[in-house]
């Protein structure tokens, strides 16, 4: 619940004119962040980034 | 009743300040209960400590208030970060880290670990908070406000007007022209710490000429206007902010002094970098009276408030009141990040109807020390330990007799200086001094000098000027009228950042100063932080007996507790 209103205050943040073009970065990188999270790691992660690129 | 808690942490200097129906209750330096120097984490152990000596919970809050937008934050990171790449990916890469792993959640933290709900944490920008820290506790009803820091979100300097609860930003300069950050690079540069080590620069400048100017001012161009523009590809600060400088700064001034080797201004390769560290003071003097032309212009105050890290620069701020244009000068004394804590406490106290709190009068908002507890620990201890009648009187007699002598007294000092609560005292009569406390008790560089404190009542038979806004606090500096009378307190320049002592600001302090006159002496003291090499200012009974254990000091008073070491003079 906690995490939920920093997020929306971090959405808030970066939903404006002049900001907007970070918002696919920060996706990219928040979404990493939970597939790290989500798998507990790099070694689980790692074939799947190799195989990507 | 209306409790908030402003808090600042999570880079430098942590530190907590409760208000209580806009008063102001408590205000406590994380480091000085973590014992680590400019604690970097965040505040939960002051937090605790402001509310438990307001008697309060963490549920009694209305408001939790950190000191900067960790939204804007992880921006600046993000946008900073990508205009250094493709060779600053490595410190993108940690900074995004930093900023996506802790951060970024830092008010879910908070509310975590006090136990507060997360709808009542909340934050305010850097610089706000570093203006709110100055203007409300200053005694101006209406004032120019500056804020000079390294960096906050993107703002590194801002012009306020305050008048009476009202804080209004003016105008700012972003990253990457920073005054702050010019000032951390050559103190890297120099081989000293990044927000720990400008104090030593200052004192180093003292001992050079300002000849390396010219190299200076290629790395910064100060403006008509007031403003400046900093080299940034030269300090490398697109590629990594934490190093401080870059090859650029190194093409111009040589190589980077290695940190920890010890100086020796006989040596021409240090003298020459007392020369730069006196440059870049003087530049930063420059810098800092531009800008206040331009505050004074553009706002017509007779007064300004200064905060942020160069606020801290007393040299600086002693030139800006003596050369500026404003008639009065105020500079708190937590003027750094730690200022920051009580800034935005003071602004969540004001939003919430309870009116500015009063103005700062004096520095003792810490934790109060315990002589039964020190008593404990020095029977358990085995040193020789007994109550006196007369503490102060005998500090003085002490003094007399040209001792150092510890003083503990109350409740802890807010701000990086001691000011008669944590203190070390010492005949400013006695030349040899400034270099047995530099080599044997704090184990320092040998140029560091030695401030005073002297009776408020008669400090201008002994210093130039009268007392003022910021000599109580120890912001400024003045010319010390006869320096061989003084030589342990006065520097190589023939000053002295001297403390003017009233019995209300510092009354153990006052007492002592005042029998030490009635003995015949001065009303004056060389005056110190009581800690060791590297540590924080002492807070606890045991930190005080700690520091008595380690260092050669013969004795410590702790209230009305006498504490001797053996060998170490009379009991």
């Amino acid at each position: 619940m906690r995490f939920v209103t920093s997020l929306k205050e971090l959405l808030a943040h970066f939903v404006h004119r002049e900001r907007l073009v970070l918002l696919p970065l920060l996706v990219v990188l928040a979404l990493a962040g939970l597939l790290l999270a989500a798998t507990g790691g790099l070694s689980v992660v790692a074939p799947l980034v190799y195989t990507l690129f | 009743m209306s409790a908030v808690l402003g808090l600042s942490g999570g880079y430098h200097d942590a530190a907590a300040a409760l208000f209580v129906d806009g008063a102001l209750v408590a205000a406590i330096h994380e480091e000085r209960l973590s014992r680590v120097k400019h604690d970097p984490g965040l505040p939960f152990r002051a937090a605790r400590a402001c509310l438990d000596l307001a008697g309060l919970r963490a549920a009694d809050l209305e408001r939790v208030t950190f000191y900067e937008d960790p939204y804007a934050k992880l921006e600046r990171v993000l946008v900073h970060g990508l205009r250094g790449l493709p060779g600053g990916w490595r410190s993108l890469a940690r900074g995004l880290e930093v900023q996506l792993g802790q951060k970024l959640f830092v008010l879910d933290r908070i509310a975590g670990q006090l136990g507060v709900d997360r709808r009542r944490v909340g934050f305010v920008r850097h610089h706000e908070s570093h203006a709110a820290s100055a203007f409300f506790a200053s005694p101006f009803e209406r004032a120019a406000v500056l804020t000079i820091d390294g960096v906050g979100e993107w703002t590194t300097t801002a012009l306020w007007m305050g008048d009476g609860e009202r804080l209004t930003q003016r105008s700012h300069l972003e990253l990457p022209h920073s005054l702050g950050l010019l000032y951390a690079g050559i103190t890297a540069w120099l081989g000293f710490p990044i927000n720990g080590g400008e104090h030593r620069v200052m004192g180093l400048a003292a001992h050079g000429r300002p000849t390396r100017r010219a190299a200076l001012d290629r790395l910064a161009t100060l403006h008509p206007d007031g403003a400046f523009t900093v080299d940034a590809a030269a300090f490398d600060h697109f590629r990594d902010l934490t190093r401080g400088f870059g090859p650029g700064v190194e093409a111009l001034l040589g190589p980077a002094r290695p940190p920890g080797r010890p100086w020796d201004l006989s040596d021409p390769a240090d003298r020459d970098r007392a020369d730069v560290a006196a440059s870049v003071q003087q530049l930063t003097e420059d810098a800092v009276l531009g800008l206040a032309h331009a505050a004074h212009a553009a706002t017509g105050c007779e007064a300004l408030c200064l905060a942020g890290g160069v606020a801290l620069n007393c040299v600086a701020v002693s030139r800006l009141a003596a050369e500026g244009p404003f008639r009065e000068v105020f500079v708190q004394p937590a003027a750094g990040d730690a200022g920051g804590a009580w800034g935005a406490g003071a602004l969540a106290a004001v939003e919430a109807g309870d009116g500015r709190p009063a103005p700062l009068t004096h520095a003792r908002w810490g934790r109060p020390v315990d002589p039964a507890r020190a008593a404990a620990l020095a029977s358990a201890l085995g040193l020789p330990a007994r109550r006196v009648d007369d503490p102060a009187r005998e500090a003085a007699r002490r003094l007399s007799q040209g001792q150092v002598v510890a003083l503990c007294a109350g409740r802890a000092e807010w701000g990086p200086r001691a000011l008669g609560q944590r203190s070390l005292l010492a005949p400013a009569t006695d030349p040899a001094m400034p270099d047995h406390l530099n080599r044997v008790v704090k184990l320092r560089e040998p140029f560091r000098p030695f401030a005073p404190a002297v009776l408020a009542s008669h400090a201008s038979a002994h210093f130039d000027g009268a007392p003022d806004h910021l000599t109580p606090f120890m912001t400024t500096t003045r010319r010390v009228r006869d320096p061989t009378a003084l030589p342990a307190i006065t520097h190589v320049d023939g000053t002295a950042r001297l403390q003017t002592v009233t019995a209300p600001a510092a009354p153990t302090l006052h007492a002592t100063l005042s029998a030490l006159h009635a003995a015949g002496g001065p009303p004056l003291a060389l005056l110190t932080s009581l800690n060791g090499p590297g540590e924080p200012i002492v807070d606890s009974a045991a930190d005080a007996l700690a520091f008595l254990v380690e260092r050669p000091v013969p004795a410590l008073l702790v209230g009305d507790l006498l504490i001797t070491r053996p060998g170490g003079g009379p009991p």
